[in-house]
């Protein structure tokens, strides 16, 4: 076990410097904080005197009516309540995660379609401490630009009066649970399947699934479509990190913190499970493609 | 080929105008008067739907009949027309808990009214002999009040022929010159008949007494079915009930009113909430009890055809909170308890559209006006950036989930400098791609 760790932490540090040295997540980082300052800056714009206004600016107007159109003004109301971080975070942690994510799936598959891994399973390494090693770089990474995320948002808040609100800290930490397990997931992906074009349209195939069931459950509805969807979601919602995350922010709203606590628990067992489901699949699969 | 053209200018100049007149289709309603926390609503079920929505331990009236049902596109609503055709069942109600046994109700005579109280809301139901009597009673109230208001009337004119008589006697002795101090001392001692006040028992009087099915379920889903006098199910009448309740009650919420735009308040419903305002205006609160409920579920029982939101829940403004006081407090100011006032809303003069809240002023400028708002004022500006406020009861207590903060925005000068923070990976990037490429450099 041990040596499998220090294989998972060698080949970890060597992917995080690689990742320090490619340009890609810089530009995703980039990218994400520029969409953090146009969105909060369209807040700023959308202050009148009785408050948030999303009919004021061009961006918030088209984010406020495709919003309240398809989920309802509750939604809209209570996603801007506190101000704009929430919104802002998820939106700017939207192009790191998709990086980092998609890198791991499509590169896990490449260097096992080119015997990479297998090559090198015939030394110190297996499938299980090379695919703990992405892990372990996805995560570091994350933190770090979760980090920088929280510094440029708090800076932000500062120089125009904002507040980051209440829930943020709560939404950021189970934001950030809810990427372990998505994390997890892709891992899953690259290890079911031979190639990376085939593990990243699987994963790409199951996190739409998931999305598409949440956005369903929040999806104003009238009668049918509610049953039809609750039925189907479920199913599904027991493995979703997207229904954990959203049952922990009502925790949340309504003040329960102990439940809050639970469900963090919940994703992180669930984490563990799928880590555990993927080293089960490489050990009967083998590194081979 | 003319008649062909005359046709389609026909056509197209008729077509609009037939195509305004919604279909109308005869159909099997639910009628439902639902009590939603604060007050009754008007809505029906009607074949296009499969459940009724309502709220758990409260008396709701339902009636099963016929009418028109159509579609009215404008408002994206459907209607009833209940002036062609409005024919009420006679029959009762077959009522089953889920997993649970059924029960029969029938229907009964019934009214509603909400007295007078220390809230604003204290309604009342009455049924059978008791619906009869309390809508008698009210009847009595108005026909005392008109033999009131008669009586005053009468007395009214027999004082003003008086006061003419007098004063035409007065005139002409004056002119006649004759001393006319016993007639003046007369004239003074007279006085006008005090008008009735109308009776102030109700906030809302009872209505007039209705058959209804009365329906007070605890929380749970339901299937009712009506049955008609011949003993059978009527076809169409089968419908899911969902009884449901709130998940918190007597929040605070408040409604803010900004100085410049009266007509359009906002409320700050959640006690997390933050409200973000430019400072160019005073604001003016009422605070409210809000009881919180399913998005989705809520909006259905006021109406049966609307949408909602099934994974929301949200915050409902249920009634004003009486003797309250807020205290202020915010940054470089020590904290101030202000108390509630009243305004009036005043046109402001000139060519230009607008108005402005003012004290209001009973003994002056606003005589004989009710104010037009009763608010706590706080005063907001562009120094004043932070204010924090919660809501004091009679007693002086904080009252829970009441605390909010208003912030004001200025848009700060360093926005430049927050858009070259953002640049900062592709800096970082630059700087390590320039170190690699000087280290592998020959």
């Amino acid at each position: 076990m041990s040596f499998r760790l220090h294989a998972a932490s060698v080949i970890a540090k060597r992917r995080i410097f690689e990742s320090c040295l490619s340009p890609g997540f810089y530009i995703a980082q980039a990218a994400g904080l520029l969409l953090s300052y146009f969105l909060i800056s369209g807040f700023v714009s959308s202050i009148d005197s009785s408050g948030f206004n999303y009919m004021l600016h061009p961006l918030y107007e088209l984010i406020g009516r495709s919003l309240a159109g398809a989920f309802g003004i509750t939604f809209l109301e209570k996603l801007f309540a506190e101000g704009p971080f929430q919104f802002v975070l998820y939106i700017s942690f939207v192009p790191v995660f998709l990086y980092l994510s998609f890198s791991t799936v499509f590169r896990f598959g490449l260097e096992k379609k080119v015997g990479a891994i297998e090559l090198l399973a015939y030394g110190p390494v297996d499938g299980t401490s090379y695919f703990l090693a992405f892990y372990i770089k996805d995560v570091v990474l994350t933190i770090l630009y979760l980090l920088l995320l929280v510094l440029f948002l708090s800076a932000a808040a500062l120089l125009n009066n904002l507040v980051l609100g209440p829930a943020f800290l709560y939404a950021l930490v189970v934001m950030f649970f809810m990427t372990l397990l998505l994390y997890t997931i892709s891992i899953l992906a690259s290890v079911l399947t031979d190639s990376g074009a085939s593990a990243m349209a699987l994963y790409i195939g199951i996190i739409l699934l998931f999305l598409i069931v949440m956005m369903g459950s929040f999806t104003i509805a009238s009668g049918y479509v509610r049953s039809f969807s609750s039925v189907l979601s479920w199913v599904i919602n027991w493995v979703s990190p997207f229904f954990y995350w959203g049952l922990a922010l009502s925790f949340i709203e309504a003040g329960n913190i102990l439940y809050y606590l639970l469900i963090l628990l919940v994703m992180a067992t669930l984490s563990s499970l799928f880590l555990f489901l993927s080293h089960l699949v490489i050990k009967i699969k083998g590194v081979r493609p | 080929m003319k008649g062909l053209f005359i046709f389609f200018s026909i056509l197209i100049f008729i077509g609009p105008a037939v195509a305004d007149v919604p279909v109308r289709q005869e159909q099997l309603i639910y009628s439902i008067k639902a009590f939603n926390g604060k007050d009754y609503s008007d809505t029906f079920c009607g074949e296009n739907s499969d459940t009724i929505y309502l709220i758990a331990d409260q008396d709701n009236f339902i009636t099963a009949r016929k009418t028109l049902v159509y579609y009215w596109p404008i408002t994206g609503d459907w209607k009833t027309d209940t002036s062609a055709l409005n024919y009420p069942f006679e029959g009762t109600l077959e009522l089953t808990a889920k997993g649970g046994e059924s029960r029969i109700i029938s229907p009964e005579r019934y009214t509603y009214y909400n007295v007078q109280g220390e809230y604003e809301l204290n309604w009342e139901v009455a049924t059978g002999d008791e619906a009869e009597k309390a809508w008698q009673h009210y009847l009595g109230l108005i026909d005392q009040y008109r033999q009131a208001t008669s009586e005053y009337q009468q007395a009214k004119m027999t004082f003003d022929l008086m006061m003419n008589e007098l004063t035409k006697m007065i005139t002409e002795m004056r002119n006649a010159g004759t001393d006319v101090t016993e007639l003046v001392e007369k004239l003074k001692t007279l006085r006008s008949p005090e008008p009735p006040k109308p009776p102030d028992d109700y906030i809302v009087p009872p209505s007039p007494v209705q058959n209804a099915f009365i329906l007070s379920l605890p929380r749970g889903e339901y299937n009712i079915r009506f049955i008609n006098e011949d003993d059978a199910v009527m076809e169409g009448s089968e419908k899911r009930v969902v009884v449901f309740e709130k998940r918190r009650a007597d929040g605070i919420g408040f409604e803010v009113i900004p100085g410049d735009k009266w007509t359009r308040p906002v409320e700050s419903k959640s006690p997390s909430s933050v409200l973000y305002v430019d400072g160019t205006t005073n604001l003016y609160l009422r605070p409210f009890f809000q009881d919180e409920f399913n998005d989705l579920y809520y909006q259905k029982m006021i109406k049966n055809d609307a949408k909602g939101n099934p994974s929301l829940m949200n915050w409902v403004r249920i009634q004003q909170v009486p003797g309250s006081r807020i205290e202020l407090t915010g940054n470089s100011h020590a904290s101030e308890v202000i108390l509630e006032e009243f305004f009036y809303v005043e046109q402001t003069k000139g060519s230009a559209l607008g108005y402005k809240i003012v004290p209001f002023d009973p003994e002056g400028a606003h005589k004989g006006r009710d104010p037009s708002l009763i608010a706590f004022k706080v005063t907001v500006n562009r120094e004043r950036s932070l204010i924090w406020f919660k809501l004091l009861d009679k007693s002086g207590l904080n009252m829970t989930g009441s605390s909010r903060q208003v912030r004001v925005i200025i848009k700060s000068r360093w926005q430049p400098v927050l858009l070259l923070l953002c640049l900062l990976p592709l800096l970082a990037m630059a700087v390590v791609r320039m170190i690699r490429s000087r280290k592998y450099s020959l």
